[in-house]
């Protein structure tokens, strides 16, 4: 295995690891506000459940960035290609966009998500609106990854 | 993430906040003929939870946030006021349990043996210092009103520090309101009866939005003289209040507080939320009394609505 190849690895896992722990925190975040007026009233389960996954998704642009890597590689085809310290670098710098604002909008999406569930708790009605607004947050998230993934794809190998 | 703390109990108090009786209710409620039809207006709300008492709501936020220090900074007053009830009652010989208010942060039993026993240690420590100078102030003179005044203004300077230790900027402003409303109260009592310096000196606490001296010194020279202080500083509204009826301004004071309170109805974590809730379902109780009282004594719909407290919802 070459350092260029490690270095690749290290993209892939970071993309999947920091994206991982903000949606792990913006989940449990949202979770922890939704229990509480799941408690007090089970009926609005269905509408705090669906603001509990919306910061769930930047766990998942992780690991397709990181899929991405590991295929461009050749790591999970069997057949690992001899990358250079340039190239591997390269799918290192790719991963970062997804990797940081991963973490970083998963948190906060968690954050207004669970803003949100006060909302739904108060007005029901309104719980659109709560979505809506923790969806905004979303964006910056499908941006990384659109780059990282542009980025990993236009690697030469 | 210390910014998002209690979201958990910030959920379960915002599910709670539909059953608070509303304007529409109150105003049914006011509108009412008899009790019956009182009890129903209450029961229809949903949960029914307005028939719980304080103490059980208190129950519910501290199960919910069992490691806030700012939640019972909301009792100290009634922590100090049993206080004042147990030395009396021990003093004269009588039940104290009668006039013991809940919630509270020290139970009865915890407060009649300390005092009996005389080891305060076994208080909280925002008061071992006041039960022990108020006991002995008590058994050396018998004069309740100068244990119930050094009581009053521990409480309040007792809040002052605990909502400054736990940095809560939501509770130092419920303190400085509360300290301000006791001691406009008390500088007028105290005008009125024509009260020496030294003894306002000992009753009124004083905060940075009222100046202690200047509020003694306004004081001494009779009403007139306190109103025209009052004017000029950012209470003049509770001058106005006070000089027509003390009824007026005990409602001004809990309408303070609850302006406060909704100032956390937009926050989605920590404590001032739960705090909120708690300081509106007092005053949803406190309206509930004063119109079952109200309605005791046949008083008519206007004066039972200009009574009433303002709302939380």
């Amino acid at each position: 295995m070459t350092n260029g190849l490690v270095l690749a690895i290290i993209g892939a896992a970071l993309a999947a690891l920091l994206a991982g722990i903000g949606s792990a925190k913006g989940v449990s975040l949202v979770g922890e506000a939704a229990s509480g007026v799941v408690s007090v009233d089970p009926s609005k389960f269905s509408k705090v459940l669906v603001l509990e996954l919306l910061p769930g998704t930047q766990g998942l642009y992780g690991l397709i960035a990181a899929m991405f890597i590991l295929l461009r590689t050749g790591v999970l085809g069997g057949g690992a290609a001899e990358l250079t310290v340039q190239q591997g670098l390269g799918f290192l710098a790719a991963s970062l966009p997804i990797a940081v604002v991963g973490l970083i909008s998963g948190i906060m999406q968690g954050r207004t998500a669970a803003a949100g569930v006060s909302i739904t708790a108060k007005k029901p009605d309104h719980n659109g609106k709560a979505i809506i607004m923790a969806a905004m947050v979303e964006t910056y998230a499908i941006l990384a990854l659109l780059i990282s993934v542009l980025m990993i794809l236009n690697i030469a190998v | 993430m210390n910014d998002t703390k209690y979201a958990n109990a910030v959920g379960a108090v915002r599910a709670m906040e539909n059953s608070l009786l509303t304007k529409t209710d109150i105003d049914q409620l006011i509108n009412s003929r008899n009790k019956a039809e009182i009890s129903s207006i209450i029961q229809s709300r949903s949960g029914s939870s307005s028939s719980e008492s304080l103490s059980d709501v208190w129950a519910m936020l501290r199960a919910y946030a069992p490691d806030c220090k700012e939640l019972p900074i909301l009792l100290y007053r009634n922590d100090f006021h049993n206080l004042k009830a147990v030395l009396k009652a021990i003093i004269s010989n009588r039940e104290p349990k009668q006039y013991y208010i809940e919630p509270s942060n020290v139970e009865l039993s915890t407060l009649v043996d300390a005092i009996n026993s005389k080891e305060y240690d076994e208080l909280p420590n925002y008061m071992q210092s006041t039960a022990e100078e108020a006991y002995e102030l008590i058994t050396q003179t018998l004069d309740g009103q100068l244990s119930d005044s050094l009581i009053d203004m521990a409480a309040l300077k007792a809040m002052q520090k605990s909502a400054e230790e736990c940095g809560s900027s939501f509770m130092q402003k419920y303190a400085e309101l509360l300290t301000v409303c006791a001691d406009i109260k008390t500088a007028y009592r105290c005008s009125i009866l024509g009260k020496n310096a030294q003894f306002m000196e000992s009753a009124i606490c004083g905060s940075s939005e009222l100046d202690k001296e200047q509020l003694i010194r306004a004081a001494l020279g009779g009403t007139e003289s306190l109103f025209s202080y009052l004017e000029g500083t950012a209470y003049s509204d509770a001058a106005v209040l006070l000089k027509d009826s003390a009824a007026q301004y005990e409602k001004w004071c809990d309408d303070v507080i609850m302006e406060l309170a909704e100032t956390a109805r937009m926050q989605a974590f920590g404590s001032e939320p739960l705090a909120a809730y708690f300081i509106a379902k007092e005053a949803e109780i406190k309206n509930l009394r004063i119109l079952s009282v109200c309605k005791e004594f046949g008083a008519d719909k206007e004066t039972i609505t200009e009574r009433m407290r303002k709302l939380y919802v």
